[in-house]
């Protein structure tokens, strides 16, 4: 995938992505979420930081994340994200409507066969 | 939608923090050394993962975006920045806010005036519904029209009774009394602020009760909520307050509130004379209409004339065999007019100065903003450097042009809260002034949104004015910026054009307050045909009969050398009447009236006023004498033809007294020092058939503090309602002139400072960007003093064009204010040529200290400053 088609798919998921994320595996910090999606991903969606602390910063303007520093394994001084009761609530928003888009994107292929 | 607005909220006020971006970047350096470890860790080159997450730099930078939003953020720090540059130059930001916010005060004030004299509305229920009548109406023509009009869904009617005395606690005090119909609050939709107001079944059963004003309550009561119900009394009889008004009404006269609102049905056993009711021949009341669905002005003013119509050619049918009486009766109109705004004597009277002024503070606007479009060229002349740094660092031409917009934001911000406050100032004094004409005049003076409205509007029309020019110009710059020099040639022809607008704007103002200066001066000298100084004018409230008591009594007075008496109040036009002049026939199409006026004996005496033949009325001329009138030249000029009217008898339609003329008085000018003097007719008071009050007059000094003692000898319940002299008193007939001279003045000499400001600065700047020049000048021998003629030979061009297009455009424009001139020609040759070399002169002083420190100038030092 080049950076530009990238770009558009993640417009509309890196939101859901980073929610899903800190809701299955609870506080982490910006290099571990985007270490995680690769992960998920198999390497197919890397963020690079341009585009993954803009994103954080807007979950978090909109009140669906919270950010607090802390301590990693080695005592180091890192900014932890959380989801919030709010960022949950979108969460599910979101992945019924994901969930109900691509039925309707699946049925459409297949019927087109 | 919630979070969208919360994360609006979030960035609109991330733009006024920045404390954030060190913890970003912290954030960033820890994600980055992440990268590097793992890569390490999967045994790759780190310097992969670094290329691969982008540098710190950028991700910060957008994270910032994000945190805040852009545009604002740019303005606050262009604002930021643009404070800390005029902290720096202090004088100059000084300077420019001064001058613009005088500028602002100056036309906010104006527009205070307007706004309440001609556009504000009434706070009343729909005022644009409301029309008025061109004319008074009586009492039963009232009726007649509230009967047969479809187009109102009502009409009220209203008049004032000036402000007689009104008994509260036994205590006199005047109070503005109106008479109203009884729907008068009720068809404008004016509630009761407590009590009620008048139930309009009133017009049928006549009660004593009266609504007062809120302001009135205040003022009298001191708020205090007993007073419904109390009573006072006024013309003997006792009246019972029913209720307050609202807060907001401040009646249907724009500066005149009602006090006191009487039923008008009353009118008739209150001022002694049931004819106020039933005659048709005293049309005093004011009528408004309210327009009904599907109505306008002119369908209701087409139905009016209908009936008006009717009205008129049945009072043709009375008026007797003379065909010119009769034509102009049938000639009457009614005409209509929209009236949300209240009746218009006070538009009237100020609409036209009041405009001029108008004019006058936008061109002071306009000179302001030269100034300041001057200055800032200056400055950003100055600032070459630092924008082409900026430019040169990649700041966008955009940014640079919004940076310096952003100082004259600023600046006029700052003028513009400055200029609010001395239009507060300014509107509050001009309103005294106007008031000073004996009509208390109730205006708000206070700036209201709509003022606040108009002065952000001006002043946002100075800042793009002023800081556009030298924002482009600086924008511009950097495109070559070798041609440097030429470009300060340019910045020249710019301070050229500058001075000579600045100039014309001030030669027009300059001229304006020199014509009305010297009308006011001609008005003072005029000939008037007495003796002004030492009369002092007393109005008093006492019955006919003791007229003569209270002469003899001012008579004895120490210090006075006579007194006499005319009945008629201070500030009333007076009498008109048709004459029958013996000897004389009117032809077919001629005006019959001429002026009355009712007089005592002495009266010319104590005018000192020349009789030119016969005699003047003296005590021996009683009610049972023969009856007698003095005449005016004016009045012998137009019927006698300059023969002498001595012994001729006059005779005045639907009287049956005839009187003979006894004497001749010069023409004097005793009520207004404008107009022309009507032919008089001067009837001896002892014979009048239906004696009016009046003012009595009295000539010597030291008058005012004997007059009340006096007055209590002849009855103890006797008090003066108003004394003055008659100086003051011709001086208030002519207010408008006088508010014209001296705001015209005041704005005049505003528009000499800005205009010396303006080419002092332009001056220095050109002495300054000439400096190398010279100094080669000095050196090569040319003494101090032609460099002084030098520099303002300079200033001369742009000066002489400026004072030949000023002296153009007033030309042009003076003719407009011919009216307000009164005789004095709108191009006179002196004005216009003392104004000019003013200018001039103002100009060459402006000019004259940068030239002084040119050549000052050591030619070594410039040589070497290079």
């Amino acid at each position: 995938m080049s950076n530009e088609q990238k770009a558009g798919v993640l417009q509309g998921t890196l939101d859901l992505m980073i929610l899903q994320t800190l809701a299955t595996l609870g506080p982490l910090h910006g290099y571990a979420i985007g270490a995680r999606i690769e992960q998920v991903s198999s390497g197919a969606i890397q963020l690079n930081m341009g585009t993954l602390y803009p994103g954080l910063l807007r979950l978090e303007q909109r009140g669906f994340v919270r950010a607090q520093w802390g301590r990693t394994e080695t005592n180091r001084r890192a900014r932890y994200y959380s989801v919030t009761a709010a960022g949950r609530r979108q969460l599910e928003t979101e992945k019924t409507e994901w969930a109900r888009m691509t039925a309707i994107m699946q049925a459409m292929l297949e019927g087109a066969e | 939608m919630r979070y969208r607005l919360r994360e609006w909220w979030r960035r609109f006020e991330g733009t006024f923090r920045s404390g954030d971006d060190s913890e970003t970047e912290e954030e960033l350096r820890f994600h980055l050394e992440m990268a590097e470890q793992d890569a390490l860790r999967r045994g790759e080159d780190p310097r992969h993962a670094r290329l691969r997450e982008g540098g710190i730099a950028q991700a910060a930078e957008a994270v910032r975006d994000r945190r805040s939003i852009g545009w604002l953020a740019d303005f606050v720090r262009d604002g930021r920045h643009g404070a800390r540059l005029l902290r720096r130059s202090p004088v100059f930001s000084l300077a420019a806010i001064v001058s613009l916010a005088l500028a602002i005060g100056a036309n906010t004030a104006i527009f205070t005036l307007m706004d309440a004299v001609i556009l504000r509305m009434m706070p009343v229920h729909e005022p644009g519904r409301l029309v008025q009548f061109g004319r008074d109406l009586s009492y039963p023509l009232f009726r007649h029209f509230r009967h047969e009009l479809r187009c109102f869904t009502d009409m009220f009617a209203h008049t004032s009774m000036g402000r007689p005395d009104v008994v509260i606690d036994d205590e006199p005090e005047p109070a503005a009394v109106e008479f109203v119909s009884g729907n008068y609050y009720s068809v404008l939709g004016v509630s009761a602020f407590a009590g009620q107001t008048f139930d309009p079944a009133i017009d049928r059963n006549p009660a004593a009760v009266a609504v007062i004003s809120h302001a009135y309550w205040k003022r009298r009561f001191g708020l205090d909520p007993a007073v419904i119900g109390r009573s006072f009394r006024w013309n003997d009889r006792a009246f019972r307050i029913i209720g307050i008004a609202s807060p907001e009404f401040h009646g249907v006269v724009p500066g005149k509130t009602p006090e006191i609102t009487l039923p008008v049905s009353i009118a008739g056993e209150v001022l002694d004379s049931p004819a106020w009711l039933t005659s048709d021949s005293r049309r005093w009341l004011q009528v408004m209409g309210r327009l009904g669905d599907g109505h306008t002005v002119e369908t209701a003013q087409a139905e009016v004339a209908a009936v008006y119509a009717g009205v008129v050619e049945a009072e043709a049918r009375n008026t007797g065999g003379n065909e010119f009486q009769k034509q102009r009766v049938l000639a009457q109109r009614m005409p209509l007019e929209a009236s949300g705004n209240g009746f218009d004597f006070l538009r009237f009277r100020f609409a036209g100065p009041l405009r001029l002024l108008m004019g006058v503070v936008a061109m002071i606007l306009l000179i302001a903003c030269a100034n300041l479009a001057n200055l800032l060229l200056g400055r950003a002349a100055s600032r070459r450097r630092e924008i082409a740094v900026r430019l040169a660092l990649g700041a966008g031409r955009g940014r640079v042009l919004r940076q310096m917009l952003a100082e004259g934001m600023l600046l006029s911000a700052a003028a513009g809260v400055l200029g609010v406050l001395l239009a507060w100032w300014l509107a509050g004094t001009l309103i005294t002034t106007m008031s000073n004409g004996g009509d208390r005049i109730a205006l708000n003076s206070r700036p209201d949104l709509r003022v606040l409205a108009f002065a952000v509007f001006i002043t946002m029309t100075a800042c793009l004015l002023f800081s556009l020019a030298p924002a482009l110009q600086a924008a511009r710059q950097g495109i070559q910026p070798a041609l440097a020099e030429a470009r300060s040639g340019a910045r020249w022809r710019w301070g050229r054009a500058l001075i000579a607008a600045q100039v014309a704007i001030s030669v027009v103002l300059v001229i304006g307050a020199g014509l009305f200066g010297r009308t006011l001066l001609r008005l003072y000298s005029i000939e008037t045909g007495f003796e002004r100084d030492n009369v002092t004018l007393i109005s008093v409230k006492a019955g006919h009969a003791l007229r003569d008591p209270i002469l003899e009594s001012l008579r004895s007075m120490p210090g006075v050398t006579s007194a006499s008496f005319e009945m008629s109040p201070l500030g009333f036009k007076g009498w008109e009447a048709s004459a029958l002049v013996e000897g004389y026939t009117y032809g077919p199409n001629e005006d019959e009236q001429v002026h009355i006026s009712f007089i005592a004996e002495d009266y010319f005496r104590t005018l000192r006023t020349p009789v030119l033949s016969g005699r003047e009325f003296t005590k021996w001329d009683t009610a049972a004498s023969p009856k007698v009138v003095v005449v005016n030249e004016a009045f012998a000029r137009r019927f006698f033809q300059g023969r002498s009217p001595l012994g001729k008898s006059v005779r005045f339609k639907g009287e049956t007294g005839r009187y003979e003329i006894a004497g001749l008085a010069k023409d004097i000018r005793s009520r207004s020092l404008v107009g022309s003097i009507p032919a008089t007719v001067y009837i001896n008071a002892a014979q009048a058939s239906s004696p009016p009050t009046g003012v009595f007059m009295v000539r010597g000094t030291g008058i005012a503090p004997l007059v009340n003692p006096a007055l209590k000898r002849v009855d103890t319940r006797l008090q003066a309602a108003d004394v003055r002299t008659l100086e003051e008193n011709l001086s208030r007939s002519i207010l408008n002139e006088r508010l014209l001279g001296a705001l015209s003045g005041l704005f005049g000499a505003l528009a000499l400072i800005l205009v010396s400001v303006g080419v002092y600065g332009v001056m220095a700047f050109q002495v300054a960007r000439r400096q190398k020049e010279i100094g080669v000048r000095m050196a090569l021998g040319a003494r101090p003093a032609q460099v002084v003629a030098m520099v303002l030979a300079e200033t001369a061009v742009p000066v002489g064009a400026g004072v030949a297009a000023g002296v153009a455009g007033a030309l042009a424009l003076t003719g407009l204010a011919e009216k307000m001139l009164h005789g004095l020609s709108p191009a006179d040759p002196a004005t216009f040529a003392g104004a000019s070399l003013l200018l001039m002169l103002v100009a060459a002083l402006a000019a004259y200290a940068p030239s002084r420190r040119a050549a000052r100038l050591s030619p070594v030092e410039t040589l070497r400053c290079e």
